[in-house]
Formats: C-alpha cells, sequence, structure tokens
C-alpha cells in the first residue's frame, strides 16, 4: 500500500465516521459523562426526590423549582434524571464488559492457536461448550450464581461474550501462524510471549474490531434484559432496563411516560451503536460491504 | 461410516454439555438464598420447623452429596418434587411446553415467511428505495431491546386501543393432553400480540440475510444463464434463487427457534403467558431448584437437538455438504 492509497483510506474512514447515527452516539456519551451536571436531580440520592411527586405526568413543575420534563416514577424520580443515570450504568457496563471479554477471547484465541494441540483443544472445547448454549441462558445462569450488583453483571457478560471473540480470532490466528514471518520469529531467541503479543496478535486483531460494537450493542440490551427481570443491578441504582422495568406496572393504567422514554433512550442507543457498527464493519471488512 | 463418526460424536459433545451445563447450573442456583424460607410460613414457623423442613428437602446435606443425590435422581428420570407447587418437576415442565411451543412456533413461521419475502423484494433491486428501506429498518428492529418491544405492543395493542387483550392466554382447547390456544377465537387474540414481539426481530434477522444471499446469487452465472434461456423472473426467484439462499435462512431458523424458547421467558413474563420461560424466572425468584434444573436441562437438550437438526438438513438441503462430511 502505498502511502497516497493509505491517506485517502483514512481519509475516507474518517468521512465515512461522520454520520447521523456516530453524531447521535456521541451525544450519548456525552450526555452520559455530563450526567450529574445536565440532570436535575440526582435519582440515586433519596433526599433529593419527592415522593409525593411520584406518577406526575410529563412537563408537571417540580416543588424543587425544575419541570419534570418527562414525569416522574412511581417513587417520584424524575424520568429525564433517571435516563441519564441510567445512560451511564448501561455505558459502563457494556463497554467494559465488552472490551474485557475481547481481551480475554483475543489472548485465548491466539494463545490456542499458536500453541496447538492440548491447549487448543481445551480452549476451543471451552468455547464450543459455551457458545451451543442461548446467550440468554449463559446469562442467566452466570447472573444467578454471581448475585446482583453492577460489578457482577460485567462479570456475567464477560462470561457470556469471550467465547464469540475467541472463535473469530483463532481462525484468522490459524492462518497467520502458518505464515513465513511467524517461522521467521520464532528462530530468533524470543519468548513465546513476546512472540504472541508482539507478532501474532497485532495481525489477527482485526475481526476482534469488527466484532466489538456489535457485542457492545448486544451487551447494552442484554445488560438492560437482565435489569428488567430483576437480575441485574439494584434498584437504588437504576439503569435504563431497570428503569423500564418499574414502569410496568403501571403502563397497564394509562402511565406510559415511564417506560416509554427510558425505552426509548435505550432504543436509540442501541441503535446508534448497531449503526456505527455497520460502518466499522464497512470500512474494516470489504467482503461484508453487500450486506 | 463417516456420518457414524459425525453422529456418535455430536452425542459425546452435547453429553458433555449437558454434565457441565447440569454442574454449574446445579453450583449457581445452590449458592443464591435459602429455598426453606420460601416455603414454611416465615411469621410462624419455630426454629425446629424450619430444622425439619431443612432436613426434609435434604438440604442439610453438603452440596457434593446433593449433586449426587441429583444425579442419581435423574438416572430413574426424575428431577424431583417442586418445592412450590409439588408436583414432579419434570411433569410441571412438559405442562407448560405447549405455551411455548405455540408462541414460538408461530413467532418463526411467520418471521421466515415475511423475512425471505422482504429480503427477496430487497435483494432483487440492490440500491432501490425498497432496498435501502428495508437495510435501515431492519437494524432499527433488531435493536428493540424485546422487553421493551413487547411492553410498547402492550401500551399501543392493548391499553390505548382496546384491540387484543394485555395478557394471558385466553380460552384454550384440549388437544392431545395438552392445552392449546390457536385453536379457539379467544385464544388466537390472545396470541396476537406475544407472537407479535417475538417475531419482529426475528423478520428483520431473516430479511437481512435473505437480502443479502439473494444479492449474491442473482450476480451469478446461473441466473444469468436461466434469464438468457427465457425463463419468467417468478419462476428463476421461486425455483433457483429461493433454493440457493435456503441454507443460512435455516440455519437461523433453527437457532432462533432453539434461542426462542429461552428467551420467550421475557416475552411470556410481560404477557402472563404461562410457558415454560416464565416457570424458569417464576423458579429462579421463589428458588425452587428442582424446577429451574428442569428447565434448564429442557431447553438446553433442545437448543443441542436442533442444531443437530439443522446440521442434517444441511445435508438434505445442499448436495454440496453431503460430499464434503
Amino acid at each position: 500500500m502505498t502511502i497516497m492509497t493509505s491517506l485517502r483510506l483514512s481519509q475516507r474512514r474518517i468521512r465515512g465516521a461522520l454520520t447521523l447515527p456516530n453524531g447521535i452516539l456521541a451525544l450519548f456519551v456525552l450526555a452520559a459523562i455530563t450526567a450529574p451536571v445536565l440532570a436535575p436531580q440526582n435519582p440515586y440520592d433519596m433526599l433529593q426526590i419527592l415522593g409525593w411527586e411520584a406518577s406526575s405526568p410529563p412537563g408537571t413543575m417540580s416543588g424543587n423549582g425544575y419541570r419534570y420534563l418527562l414525569g416522574t416514577d412511581g417513587l417520584g424520580r424524575d424520568i429525564a434524571s433517571c435516563i441519564l443515570y441510567g445512560l451511564r450504568i448501561s455505558l459502563v457496563v457494556s463497554v467494559v464488559s465488552a472490551a474485557a471479554a475481547a481481551a480475554i477471547g483475543l489472548t485465548l484465541g491466539v494463545v490456542a492457536a499458536y500453541f496447538g494441540r492440548w491447549v487448543d483443544a481445551v480452549i476451543m472445547r471451552a468455547v464450543d461448550l459455551q457458545l451451543s448454549l442461548p446467550t440468554m441462558l449463559v446469562a442467566l445462569i452466570a447472573i444467578v450464581t454471581l448475585g446482583p450488583g453492577v460489578d457482577r453483571i460485567i462479570l456475567a457478560l464477560i462470561i457470556v461474550q469471550w467465547a464469540t471473540y475467541a472463535r473469530v480470532v483463532r481462525s484468522v490466528a490459524l492462518s497467520e501462524a502458518g505464515k513465513p514471518y511467524v517461522d521467521a520469529v520464532r528462530t530468533m531467541p524470543l519468548s513465546h510471549g513476546r512472540i504472541i503479543l508482539r507478532h501474532l496478535l497485532p495481525n489477527s486483531i482485526a475481526p476482534a474490531i469488527t466484532l466489538l460494537p456489535i457485542e457492545i450493542g448486544h451487551a447494552v440490551a442484554l445488560e438492560a434484559t437482565l435489569s428488567f427481570l430483576g437480575l441485574g443491578v439494584p434498584m437504588d441504582q437504576p439503569s435504563l432496563g431497570s428503569t423500564v422495568a418499574n414502569g410496568f406496572q403501571y403502563l397497564l393504567t394509562g402511565q406510559y411516560w415511564i417506560s416509554l422514554f427510558p425505552g426509548f433512550a435505550l432504543f436509540a442507543l442501541i441503535a446508534a451503536i448497531n449503526f456505527a457498527g455497520e460502518d466499522i464493519r464497512r470500512l474494516w471488512d470489504p467482503r461484508s460491504r453487500s450486506l | 461410516m463417516a456420518l457414524f463418526k459425525v453422529i456418535s460424536g455430536r452425542l459425546y459433545q452435547a453429553f458433555l454439555l449437558l454434565v457441565v451445563m447440569s454442574l454449574i447450573g446445579f453450583v449457581g442456583i445452590h449458592s443464591v438464598g435459602n429455598p426453606v424460607y420460601n416455603i414454611v410460613n416465615i411469621e410462624t414457623a419455630t426454629p425446629d420447623d424450619i430444622r425439619r423442613a431443612t432436613e426434609l428437602l435434604g438440604l442439610d446435606q453438603p452440596l457434593w452429596r446433593q449433586y449426587l443425590v441429583f444425579v442419581q435422581n435423574l438416572a430413574t428420570g426424575s428431577f424431583g418434587t417442586s418445592y412450590i407447587y409439588h408436583l414432579p418437576a419434570f411433569e410441571l415442565v412438559l405442562s407448560k411446553l405447549s405455551a411455548t411451543i405455540e408462541l414460538a412456533a408461530f413467532a418463526i413461521l411467520i418471521a421466515a415467511a415475511a423475512g425471505t419475502g422482504l429480503g427477496l423484494l430487497a435483494g432483487t433491486r440492490p440500491g432501490t428505495l425498497v432496498d435501502r428501506m428495508v437495510v435501515i429498518v431492519t437494524v432499527y428492529a433488531l435493536s428493540v431491546p424485546s422487553f421493551w418491544l413487547s411492553m410498547m405492543l402492550v401500551l399501543f395493542g392493548a391499553v390505548m386501543t382496546g384491540w387484543f387483550p394485555s395478557g394471558g392466554r385466553g380460552s384454550t382447547v384440549d388437544l392431545f393432553g395438552w392445552e392449546w390456544s390457536f385453536l379457539t377465537a379467544d385464544g388466537l387474540k390472545h396470541l396476537v400480540l406475544p407472537v407479535l414481539a417475538l417475531a419482529i426481530p426475528n423478520i428483520a434477522l431473516i430479511a437481512r440475510l435473505a437480502r443479502a444471499g439473494t444479492v449474491e446469487v442473482q450476480r451469478a452465472d446461473f441466473v444469468r444463464f436461466c434469464l438468457a434461456k427465457g425463463l419468467s423472473d417468478r419462476h428463476i426467484l421461486f425455483r433457483h434463487t429461493l433454493p440457493n439462499i435456503s441454507l443460512p435462512i435455516v440455519t437461523i431458523v433453527g437457532l432462533q427457534f432453539g434461542g426462542m424458547l429461552a428467551f420467550a421467558m421475557v416475552v411470556e413474563s410481560i404477557f402472563a403467558w404461562p410457558g415454560v420461560g416464565k416457570l424458569l424466572i417464576d423458579s429462579i425468584q421463589l428458588l425452587d431448584r428442582p424446577v429451574v434444573m428442569a428447565t434448564l436441562t429442557f431447553v438446553a437438550i433442545t437448543f443441542v437437538a436442533l442444531n443437530a437438526i439443522v446440521d442434517l438438513l444441511y445435508a438434505v438441503l445442499d448436495p454440496r455438504v453431503r460430499i464434503s462430511a
């Protein structure tokens, strides 16, 4: 690749990244970071919540001097603030778990491909076991075993996700490990760790990168679903999923706003991540362009 | 001979999977809470009552011995008795099966038909408005969390318009010893919303697959040959394109059907649909361990079996797979 073509490619990549969904995604991230400033209320702080203003419809004025733009939930928490704070949990949980799962899966995939034989067999059998069950079921078993809490749910999502990376990365690393440059570095007095980290891994990383955004989207949905089922984050730390879940009992009596708005934020977040993921895949993997 | 080797290898792997899963599931469900408190009346129970209940359920034994008892029972075909319903756990799961099956079967049938139709529609017209609409709308449909989709269906289909009931199975008819909703008008009405909730993401998934396949196949030489031969577009589409894109669709239909048995628990909880998924969620919350183990095992076996069936269907649908295997 000449310098010019690589320049043109990176230009295209930058221009390709400036799309509406990516803009929305950036806004979501910004909103999550600045939530304590943006949100009129801290929904985790019981002192700021006026219990008698529970279930107010959108637009009601609060006794605290601000407007409940999206209404309040059954406990009197401002929905808009719940969404902003919930975004933080959703994003932190999904990004941290996906990144950790990618790191673990990447390492195990490369290690399996490099050493082969029994190392490969052990790792890949574990991957097979994991992937032969529905994701939701694995997540459910994991979270029931680990118990509720933000750190537990991150762990559960790592357990669910690592295998996909390991399988994809291993297949690429296998073909890389057979190439002459790997034979060449193997003749040098380098440790296995160094060969894997400095030579094999950087050349096998591409599929993990295209997988990452898709898996982050999955993680957001999974976390929300587990929280919705009451198995995820605890009630006093509302995530988007548990806020939607809170609103379910009020839905049947027509108090739609409690689950409508947080659910819509969740949907928009996942959609933005998925569109961004499509862009990344298109740029990194020309074969999938027809998709 | 090769087929025999493949099948025995698969069976061995499936067996291993079930052993590992039962072990992890067993330890998992036994590490949370104490089911005795859900069984005795907590206000009137004396410490003596609690001790006796614990002994009766065998919960005073060490975990490894409890697991051995579980495996021993399993060898005689029993998952134990539900702590809550006082029925054999596996029978309980089977009794809920018809509800989940009719939900998943309707959803997957609708998804396969609508998804393939949309995929063919878009794939034969790449780059047109219809095509771009399908591509974009399917991304949105795949992004909707299923629980929120279900709740919005309740909100718009039941609460605001009153068109459909918001939950339950409605009236059922007994057939082959199982209750079925789809045989009564009232039951069908109850089916609409939960089936839609399960079908919509799958329509999108199948439509994307079908579209990608169609775009690829339409470029192939044999399609051009068919055109040159003077065959009609419709004939080419249904007799030549469709069989060639069916392989990934069959795969995803099989996998998604299995996944639905597991994922249906969200939809079933929201629509108060008394199926296997709702049973699993309720049992986890009530710490009804025998039922949890029975349900987990059942879903895992079904999923593995469906995977195997999909692999076999490959060989039927694609002669090339038969040769390479």
